[in-house]
């Protein structure tokens, strides 16, 4: 059954096996290069994530694309959208700022050479609950810095949906991978 | 583009790019349209504050709710919010914040109040409001408060794009917190 | 019979083209979109609306992919004519 394509990748040859293997090493290589690349530019581990719960509809529905900076010389403001993570929760939540307190540290604590060195304590809320987030920071008071991924500068509607299909619809997932497996076999250059 | 396959992938790939820069010049264009427009013109002016003792929420640490004052804000706005409103404004996201830095040095910024404006013709706002969230000072009570700052602020959210704060007004003078009123 | 019509589906699917017909689609393809995509950023700036603009580019695509997907007469006016079969000499 296979051996029309044994030979056919035997007269291909091996180098050119590892030409087809190099291009897709590349195209995966530089995929991540590319996100890691905006990572380090926008300060954040995550620089585009999908909005995946209707806790700030009318703004962002499932499946919308979030652009995420967390410069490290701004504070965050009341009104921002904040991207956060707490420890213990398994996925990020999209909610806006509702208070901000920026506590000076003690004096027998260290002194900070930057007012951004500072603690900054943030309370959150989503535009479409109708009270704060205390009940979901897992028993912590305020959220920190070091909390938040970062805040939304930039939005896209609809193109993260694909991948809220593909987790709502597994069959999706197979039919694409099945369709793009066919399509490998079908097209030989 | 010999067959259909082929062609259908080379016109796919060239239309993904048009509509791209399409979603790129109108996300430029707004930001640009925002940057360069005259700030919306508003007022804040604050009627009376009350301040009242009462009970926060339950906390983990405390394993209780403690004693905690709250203040209650009725103030007046008054927009015109509508040059807001262009041909990528989703929603304007309003919202009303108290400012005040207190003797310890901590900045404190509360939303107060909020409104999601969906639509150009309910953008013109002049009413008279209360404060929709708790406004309570992280010491538990306002005695040490100083005088405090009010402003409207907003955010435009776009169709696509940019997303654009801005402070639509702020009041003239700080406004102290009264004496607790002490509940009978 | 059966072959003849399942090689007359076949080619219907593959929708094979000629050369000229190559040429020409891909002109008018990049001409149409970037025309769309121009033309719909204008309306949609004076009417101040974006369904305009996409309605507008949405509908135009659709035209095209109407325009250039299907293999269309006028995309195989020009066969390709090859030099006449020289005679097959058997090897020596």
């Amino acid at each position: 059954m296979f051996s029309d394509e044994l030979k056919a990748l035997r007269r291909l040859g091996f180098r050119h096996v590892l030409l087809q293997v190099l291009n897709f090493v590349q195209v995966l290589a530089s995929g991540f290069m590319m996100w890691k690349g905006l990572g380090l530019i926008t300060n954040t581990e995550s620089p585009i994530v999908v909005v995946l719960s209707g806790s700030m509809e009318p703004a962002f529905y499932r499946g919308d694309l979030l652009f995420l900076t967390n410069p490290a010389d701004q504070r965050y403001a009341t009104g921002d959208i904040t991207v956060y993570k707490i420890p213990g929760a398994d996925i990020p939540i999209v909610h806006r700022v509702l208070e901000t307190h920026d506590v000076v540290a003690k004096p027998d604590d260290y002194v900070a050479a930057s007012p951004l060195a500072q603690p900054q304590l943030l309370l959150t809320k989503g535009d479409n609950n109708p009270v704060d987030d205390l009940d979901l920071y897992q028993g912590l008071e305020w959220l920190e810095r070091r909390h938040i991924i970062g805040k939304v500068q930039a939005f896209l509607p609809y193109v993260g949906y694909v991948t809220i299909a593909m987790n709502d619809f597994p069959q999706l997932k197979y039919a694409l991978l099945g369709g793009l497996g066919l399509l490998a076999l079908i097209q030989r250059e | 583009m010999h067959t259909i396959f082929s062609r259908v992938n080379n016109v796919s790939a060239f239309l993904s790019s048009c509509l791209m820069s399409l979603v790129l010049a109108v996300a430029i264009a707004s930001a640009l349209y925002h940057t360069y427009q005259t700030p919306p013109a508003a007022g804040v002016v604050v009627n009376s504050i009350k301040v009242l003792p009462g009970k926060g929420r339950y906390l983990r640490k405390y394993r209780s709710r403690q004693q905690q004052e709250f203040a209650f804000v009725n103030f007046n706005l008054t927009a015109d919010l509508s040059p807001l409103f262009h041909w990528n404004t989703k929603q304007l996201f309003l919202y009303v914040s108290a400012e005040y830095t207190d003797q310890q040095g901590t900045a404190n910024e509360v939303v107060i109040w909020d409104r999601i404006v969906r639509r150009k013709e309910d953008a013109n706002i002049s009413s008279t409001f209360k404060n929709k969230y708790h406004l309570k000072d992280m010491s538990t009570t306002f005695r040490n408060a100083p005088p405090a700052h009010y402003t409207l602020k907003y955010n435009l959210m776009p169709y696509v794009g940019l997303l654009a704060w801005g402070e639509a007004a702020r009041t003239s003078e700080p406004i102290p917190f009264p004496e607790p009123h002490q509940l009978a | 019979m059966s072959a003849s019509f399942k090689d007359n589906l076949l080619d219907l699917l593959e929708g094979k083209i000629d050369f000229e017909g190559q040429r020409q689609v891909e002109n008018i393809a990049k001409f149409a979109l970037i025309a769309a995509a121009v033309f719909s950023f204008i309306v949609g700036v004076l009417f101040q609306s974006l369904s305009v603009t996409f309605g507008i580019f949405g509908v135009a695509a659709f035209v095209l992919l109407l325009v250039v997907l299907p293999p269309w007469p006028m995309y195989n006016r020009h066969p390709v004519t090859w030099l006449p079969a020289k005679e097959s000499q058997p090897p020596s």
